[in-house]
């Protein structure tokens, strides 16, 4: 009885981040775990709004930068306030943003800093590749605005492939990175806070939950955050390389395409107008090798590394994919574009009461529109003009006056005019495929 | 002269009509012999893996057994292949006794089902027309009484029971309808006034908003339909549209074919920012390719204000107006030429249009069931080509219209109305050779089939593993 006291004392212990080494460094990354409080605005319904949230970041630089998820601070942000450690205050600025990892960059306002003589920690990056399942790690954030909330789990596992059309504030995230899944406890309000080991090292960057599930938590590896954040502080955003191509696992259909084992991706789709279109790929071809380097993609945890082994391309980058169609293997070349959002740039007629954004490439495709042009509405207020005439959120509005509508631009000059001077004007919007007129009224 | 005798003649009549009123009718009566023009249509609906029996009410057009069934009273989905086993039921007779019918098809323009009793069957009905008014395009006057006619169901023999009620409303949507202040008419059953003249066919129920109180959620706003009887109906000249139109084919051809899509009729506000005074438009979305209105010169975007001459009527609400339009289409035949006023760039323009023949529809399809992979492809026709943005001049592929839940296709996630490009790595350019490579899938006894999808403008590959 004793024996198995002191043995479940022992698990217990080992548990724990206590010896003289790993405390150390447990407590330096404490020092280095930050609250984010954050004030943006956004463009709903019709009118422009501001909204508060608070969540989690890690200070990964002695200048003060700090890593955070890019669903906590957007690119809308007011008002970002840091709480350190010692409890002290500071303001902070985006640095950069890339929500297909959920990761932001903010840097602590030097000056303050400098001037308040505060002092914060700086946390040490661990290596995610080497995780094994079963692993203990400690989630350290803000869950539900609790300030300093260490949570205790395992790794589930190492390498979870999920991707989300909508993920971040409507933005698209994962494809292009795998995630560690762990059982340690993950709330809203962790978001942005470490994933770390016992001896408080980062080994991910704790991103998002299962709502109703139990203990199903996902982070952002290290390996990625820290070459994302060496991008971001550089250059503020990450460009990306694009193709066009659609990716399905290959599992089980290696015989059907007569391939050997462990190679090849299967190309489930290829974008209309895109450039792997443009060269001729098409759904159901297999893709053996880029630049002649083979490819592996009989998994769906294998498909992001491979997709992003295009998108880390310079854009304009010419790409020779080796493609097996039938009984024939041929070699197409591939000149990568730009890789855009779905959401494009953002902006409201308060006057009509009407939100509205750009129509980007990946969204007009999505919606099988025939060009880009046109101005997408993404809200309408109650009772303003825009929703009095009808307008409502899914329109493409594509003349106003019988001008040609293709930029926000475009229509917060005729706006511009409109409040200088209201009179009734003719609004031509695209409903799915339908053409609708609306008269908006002062 | 004649001014001087017109009040008096003008009393008499009032003073006759009143008299005819307040001698109450023989509804009893008058009941009894109409139910003459009144049957109990069952048939079967044939599917993949089931099958399921309905019953509509219907009423006799003429002397031939003649019976009309409206739209709904058989699901869009089926084709004329899956209707068999016509029985027809008179009313309150015991329900073992019926005479045999058979389905005869759709009419375009009215949208009724045709339905004919054998011989047999056709003793002591009577044609609905035995009950016309003298003036038969008569319209019952709002207030007036009007009685109809519903009928139980099966299990109590479709006995008769009587109904009444006053017209309330009298509107186009675009069809003539009446409405009543509650349910007059079993759906599809005769509905007459005091005279015993025909009037009108129920239809529908008539749509009322309620507010449903209850202890879990509160003043939720529905509205409530009563499946049973119709207090809107379709009026007399309406019906009687029917008689001289009964189709030689189950789907109603010839069908005129104008070629346009997303017809929008403009809001009141937009009409009057037009200049169009009381009259209204229509916006023409999309122009289809190939289609008789890309000939005759119309483009997306145009606003339809006129046909033949006539401006388009107000009518309300504002999506009647294309149906309103719909319907001068379809009650022509192909080769007839209408003239559209349309406006485009503020400049009113005049197109003829020579109307084609309609391209094979949907249901027209062919289509096969394969009971090994769980699967119906049916022919790629027009109308899906365009609804999937593609170029229309090419029907390659095969349509997805069932699958079976749980068999090896749908465990692969194939849907319906997926549309299939390749089956086993073989693209597919015809209905003829997706049978034949799925035939000869199903023959080889291969563990697996793989097909090409495309869904929503993107495709995949999906796998299904076949049971040996």
């Amino acid at each position: 009885m004793t024996r198995l006291l002191l043995a479940l004392v022992a698990v217990v212990a080992a548990a724990l981040p206590v010896s003289g080494e790993t405390s150390r460094g447990f407590r330096q990354l404490l020092d280095a775990v930050v609250r984010i409080d954050v004030r943006e605005f956004a463009y709903e319904a019709g009118a422009k709004r501001f909204q508060s949230g608070v969540g989690s970041g890690v200070i990964g630089s002695e200048d003060g930068l700090i890593l955070t998820n890019a669903h906590v601070v957007g690119l809308r942000a007011v008002e970002i306030n840091v709480t350190l450690a010692n409890l002290e205050r500071v303001s902070a600025e985006l640095v950069g943003w890339d929500h297909w990892t959920d990761l932001a960059l903010l840097r602590l306002d030097p000056e303050e800093v400098a001037n308040k003589g505060h002092k914060f920690a700086v946390a040490k990056f661990g290596d995610s590749e080497r995780l094994d399942p079963g692993e203990t790690v400690y989630a350290v954030g803000t869950p539900h605005g609790l300030t300093r909330t260490v949570t205790r789990g395992i790794i589930s596992n190492p390498r979870r492939f999920f991707a989300d059309s909508r993920g971040v504030k409507g933005y698209e995230t994962g494809q292009f990175n795998t995630w560690l899944q762990t059982d340690a406890a993950i709330n809203p309000g962790n978001s942005g806070g470490p994933l770390v080991t016992s001896n408080g090292r980062i080994v991910g960057i704790n991103s998002r939950g299962y709502s109703g599930a139990d203990n199903l938590g996902f982070a952002i590896p290290s390996t990625i955050a820290k070459r994302v954040m060496a991008g971001l502080a550089e250059d503020g955003a990450i460009t990306r390389s694009y193709v066009g191509i659609v990716p399905g696992a290959l599992r089980d259909l290696e015989d059907f395409y007569d391939l050997e084992l462990n190679r090849g991706m299967l190309i489930n789709s290829v974008d209309p107008g895109s450039p792997a279109a443009e060269a001729g790929l098409r759904g159901g071809d297999i893709l053996l090798a880029i630049n002649g380097e083979p490819v592996d993609g009989r998994f769906p945890e294998q498909l992001p590394p491979i997709k992003n082994l295009i998108a880390s391309q310079p854009i304009g980058t010419q790409l020779r994919l080796t493609i097996k169609r039938a009984y024939a293997t041929v070699d197409h070349r591939v000149v990568t574009e730009e890789l855009v959002s779905r959401v494009g740039e953002e902006s409201v007629v308060e006057v009509w009461g009407l939100s509205i954004r750009e129509v980007s490439r990946p969204y007009a495709r999505e919606n099988q529109l025939p060009d880009e042009e046109g101005v997408l509405v993404i809200g309408v207020q109650r009772g303003f003009p825009a929703a009095v005439a009808g307008l409502s959120s899914g329109d493409v509005i594509t003349k106003i006056n019988d001008q040609p509508i293709s930029s926000i631009a475009d229509i917060l000059a005729i706006a511009q005019a409109y409040e200088n001077e209201p009179q009734q004007v003719l609004v031509e919007a695209r409903r799915k495929f339908r053409v609708s007129l609306y008269v908006l009224k002062p | 002269m004649i001014s001087k005798f017109l009040p008096r003649i003008a009393a008499v009549l009032a003073i006759s009509c009143y008299a005819a009123e307040a001698q109450s009718p023989d509804y009893p009566a008058m009941l009894e012999e109409r139910l003459a023009s009144v049957v109990a249509v069952e048939f079967t609906i044939e599917h993949e893996m089931d099958r399921t029996v309905n019953t509509a009410y219907g009423i006799v057009i003429d002397n031939e057994g003649t019976v009309i069934l409206e739209s709904g009273a058989i699901s869009d989905r089926a084709t004329p292949n899956q209707l068999t086993d016509f029985k027809i039921y008179r009313p309150g007779q015991p329900s073992t006794q019926f005479a045999r019918g058979e389905y005869v098809g759709q009419d375009g323009y009215t949208t009724w089902h045709f339905v004919k009793v054998a011989p047999e069957g056709r003793h002591n009905l009577k044609p609905i027309t035995d009950f016309v008014s003298n003036d038969p395009g008569a319209l019952p006057a709002m207030a007036e009484t009007v009685w109809g006619i519903g009928l139980r169901q099966k299990d109590e023999d479709f006995a008769p029971y009587f109904l009444r009620s006053q017209v309330s409303m009298i509107q186009r949507l675009p069809q003539l309808t009446g409405i009543a202040l509650q349910g007059v008419a079993g759906r599809g059953c005769p509905i007459f006034n005091n005279r015993g003249e025909f009037v009108g066919v129920g239809a529908s129920g008539f749509g009322q908003r309620m507010m449903i109180y209850s202890q879990r959620r509160r003043g939720e706003m529905s509205v409530l339909l009563n499946p049973d009887e119709a207090a809107g109906f379709r009026l007399a000249p309406e019906v009687l549209s029917a008689v001289g139109r009964i189709p030689d084919n189950p789907f109603g051809r010839p069908l005129p074919w104008f070629g346009i899509d997303g017809i929008d009729p403009v809001a009141p506000e937009v009409a009057e920012f037009l200049g169009l005074g009381s009259a209204t438009g229509l916006v023409i979305s999309e122009i289809m390719q190939g289609s008789p209105a890309e000939t005759g010169g119309l483009s997306p975007r145009d606003i339809i204000i006129a046909i033949d001459g006539r401006p388009l009527p107000r009518l309300k609400p504002d999506q009647v107006v294309a149906a309103h339009l719909m319907r001068e289409i379809l009650k022509r035949q192909p080769g007839d030429v209408i003239t559209f006023t349309i406006l485009r760039d503020k400049l009113e323009l005049e197109l003829p249009v020579e109307l084609g023949d309609a391209p094979k529809t949907p249901k027209e399809s062919e289509r096969r069931y394969f009971e090994d992979f769980g699967l119906t492809v049916r022919e790629t026709v027009f109308s899906d080509v365009v609804a999937r943005r593609e170029d229309p001049s090419q029907l390659s592929g095969v349509i997805v219209h069932f699958v079976k839940p749980s068999s090896p296709l749908g465990t692969a996630g194939v849907r319906v109305d997926d549309w299939v490009k390749e089956i086993d790595g073989t693209p597919v350019d015809s209905y003829a050779q997706a049978v034949e490579l799925l035939d000869e899938a199903e023959a080889s006894g291969r563990p697996e089939l793989v097909l090409l999808v495309s869904r929503g403008g993107e495709t995949a590959v999906m796998r299904a593993k076949i049971d040996a």
